[in-house]
């Protein structure tokens, strides 16, 4: 099969299930059926992105641009639009392909620990679940593989949309109802970015192109860029993620922390031409990228509840990426992207089957599940690694490569921003991961138990790229740009000097008394060394500031930014009631205004306009 | 008669249905008044069409007539319901979507 026809079903494969699963109700409503009915397609997608991935991978193939026309444009006064023409199509290179099987290969890993974690649902429900996910995943490859920005937008709004079904899955919620709300708003206001960046740079060079050179290349970028900054969760438009983690656990890992979120990510890596073009827009991507990879690191420490530290961690590490593609390295932010997929989404997995056998969010009623659930454990430990960035991991590699980048580039403020963000990141990994599996274990945790097997392989088949997927970065890179060779760069060692030291520093602090074993005896000399001597009382002292000024951000976010978001929406409303005198609810007053304003639009063009 | 009788005749048609359509109280008589105004825009698609001696105008007209039959069909369902729930027809009863 040609390249074009295999991104054609990888995209077009997910829509056909969710169509026959809306429109043939009794295999909706059959429950299991409906699962496997769209695992399997998931899995056909999987295999059609990993030819692809393949073919480029053999160095064989070149990249493929095919695309029909959609509108033709009738000539919107002279000069560029005249001829424009609206395309949709495909795109295949090294970006699209590499993105194709990361958000594949996660969707089935999902789905098939849906069917485990989901089974409780009553069977219309599940089914409804699995429609959604299919849809999900239809929506995601058409923005991966769109050619120009006009179609990205459209995949773009759509996984908006499924984004909102699934946080609100269980609807009879308030507090889920309220979240989606919430979630579906804050993105529409920026994605309004989108549509105006759309908007200028097809007036400025008549296409929606991200090669073409324009003049308003700082206009375009920065309207790109707030839509990014809602899309991928970025101070101040972040409020909306801690939310979303009222959905199902499979839908956090899938939408909320591997695939959806980081669209906005990608958006910036397909429209690097343009980027290149405004180095202001680049400056302000790192300060506001970095400035969230350690606000959202900071609250991340004091959060209780499992889900949503990793939460809070999905936006510090968007960051990460976001700063990256500001300080200029599209091969960082990509690569950052892929093995932050990798790791959150067994990271979520791992959490949400905690969940499963705790049946809570909290981490005090959890503990001691290292004896009890170990196969959950080991994946989450590997996953709690990687993102710390233990050297040989996954996330040491890209995290390395941001760094340097950052660094090369001499933008200090990011730097060190980022640098104590992977101190942070480090100690609360730590934290949750000797709580969770190695504290003391709580009354919900005594009876605490692994799930069935499908909880449980796709723990195992994502624990692997989780830990490996960093080795094969030059490769990758390869083939989108010219190979990064990986060296272990000065400034790497200090992060991960960084990150040992908050790893360290949380053993020392929530070392596990019981429990643990061989693991406790390997780390043991770090927290030896952390209680040794008179260094404990400043310590203490520290991690009271620490845990002072986390909760101060903590409240910030609360009540200041999202009051802010409020205080916006309460405006709206306030205006509204002002305005509503003028709402008669008598369609003739309407017609009335609207025959007068047709008579003086028409007497403007027929006496003033000339 | 050249196109502007036509036209002429169009647009008395459509400003009757207009004045009809902000003043009258009764919903079948607004509806009576939007059929007129619907087809003053007939008239002026056919007599356009007759002027530039083609077809398009023509068919154009006809796709409205049936959409206009559509819409008048929704639109006595509609003053049918109202009668049921008020027991009367007067179109300013229809305005609870203010609240």
């Amino acid at each position: 099969m040609s390249p074009l026809y295999t991104a054609l079903l990888c995209t077009f494969l997910p829509l056909a299930a969710a169509l026959v699963l809306v429109l043939v109700s009794p295999l909706r409503r059959a429950g299991l059926a409906a699962g496997l009915f769209s695992v399997a397609t998931a899995l056909i997608a999987f295999g059609g992105a990993v030819t692809l991935l393949l073919e480029r991978w053999s160095g064989a193939a070149t990249p493929v641009r095919e695309t029909v026309r959609w509108l033709p444009h009738a000539g919107l006064g002279g000069g560029a639009h005249a001829r424009a023409v609206i395309e949709l199509g495909v795109q295949i290179d090294g970006i699209s392909a590499t993105m194709l099987v990361v958000v594949t290969a996660v969707a089935a890993c999902v789905q098939i620990f849906s069917l485990g974690y989901m089974a409780g649902e009553p069977k219309p429900d599940f089914g409804r679940y699995f429609t959604w996910q299919s849809l999900f995943l239809f929506s995601m490859n058409s923005l991966v593989v769109a050619p120009n920005l006009l179609q990205l937008f459209l995949g773009w709004e759509l996984v908006g949309l499924v984004s909102y079904l699934l946080i609100g899955y269980w609807w009879s919620k308030p507090s889920a109802a309220r979240a989606a709300m919430k979630a579906f708003w804050m993105t529409k206001l920026a994605d309004m970015g989108l549509i105006l960046a759309l908007l200028v740079l097809f007036v400025d060079t008549g296409s929606f192109d991200w090669t073409v050179t324009t003049s308003a290349a700082g206009a375009v970028t920065l309207l790109l860029f707030f839509a990014v900054m809602g899309k991928s969760a970025q101070f101040p438009l972040h409020v909306w993620l801690p939310d979303a983690m009222e959905g199902p656990t499979p839908v956090s890992a899938l939408l909320h922390a591997a695939t959806m979120v980081a669209a906005g990510v990608f958006l910036v890596v397909r429209a690097f031409p343009l980027f290149e073009q405004a180095p202001t827009t680049g400056l302000v991507m790192a300060y506001v990228g970095a400035f969230t990879a350690l606000f959202a690191a900071v609250i991340a420490v004091v959060q209780t509840d499992i889900k949503k530290v990793l939460a809070y961690s999905t936006c510090s590490q968007l960051g990460y990426m976001v700063a990256a593609l500001g300080a200029g390295s599209q091969v960082g932010g990509f690569f950052h992207l892929t093995t932050h997929a990798c790791f959150k989404a067994l990271l979520f997995l791992a959490a949400g089957s905690i969940i499963h056998g705790v049946h809570s969010n909290e981490l005090s009623h959890m503990g001691g599940l290292w004896s009890r659930m170990r196969v959950t454990s080991v994946a989450f430990l590997v996953g709690a690694l990687a993102l710390a960035g233990v050297p040989g991991l996954a996330g040491f590699f890209s995290k390395d490569l941001i760094l340097e980048h950052v660094l090369e580039r001499g933008l200090w403020a990011p730097l060190g921003a980022l640098l104590v963000a992977a101190f942070l990141t480090a100690f609360y990994m730590g934290r949750v991961t000797l709580v969770a599996l190695f504290g003391r274990p709580s009354a919900h945790a005594e009876h605490a138990h692994e799930g069935g097997v499908s909880l449980l392989a796709p723990l195992v088949v994502l624990a692997v790229p989780a830990a490996g997927v960093g080795w094969l970065g030059a490769k990758l890179s390869g083939l989108y740009a010219a190979p990064v060779h990986f060296h272990l760069s000065p400034v790497g060692m200090v992060a991960t000097g960084l990150a040992l030291a908050g790893l360290g520093l949380a053993y020392w602090m929530f070392g596990a008394p019981q429990g643990g074993g061989r693991l406790r005896a390997a780390f043991a000399p770090i927290g030896r060394l952390a209680r040794s001597g008179a260094v404990n009382a400043r310590f203490a002292w520290g991690y009271g500031v620490l845990g002072g000024v986390s909760s101060i951000f903590a409240w910030f976010d609360r009540y200041v930014i999202d009051g802010l978001m409020n205080g916006l929406g309460y405006a709206t409303l306030a205006l509204g009631a002002r305005l509503r005198g003028l709402q008669t609810g008598r369609a003739q007053d309407y017609v009335y205004v609207l025959v007068a304003a047709m008579l003086g639009v028409g007497a403007y063009g027929a006496f003033w306009s000339r | 008669m050249g196109l502007t009788g036509y036209l002429l005749l169009a647009a008395a048609l459509f400003s009757l249905g207009v004045f009809g359509v902000v003043t009258r109280r009764n919903a079948i008589g607004v509806l009576a008044s939007v059929e007129l105004m619907a087809n003053a825009v007939n008239l002026n698609l056919v007599a356009f069409s007759r002027h530039h001696a083609g077809p398009t105008g023509q068919v154009f007209a006809l796709f409205s007539i049936a959409l206009t039959v559509a819409e008048v069909v929704v639109g006595l369902a509609l003053v049918l319901l109202l009668f049921r729930a008020k027991g009367d027809v007067r179109i300013e009863l229809a305005s609870e979507l203010k609240d």
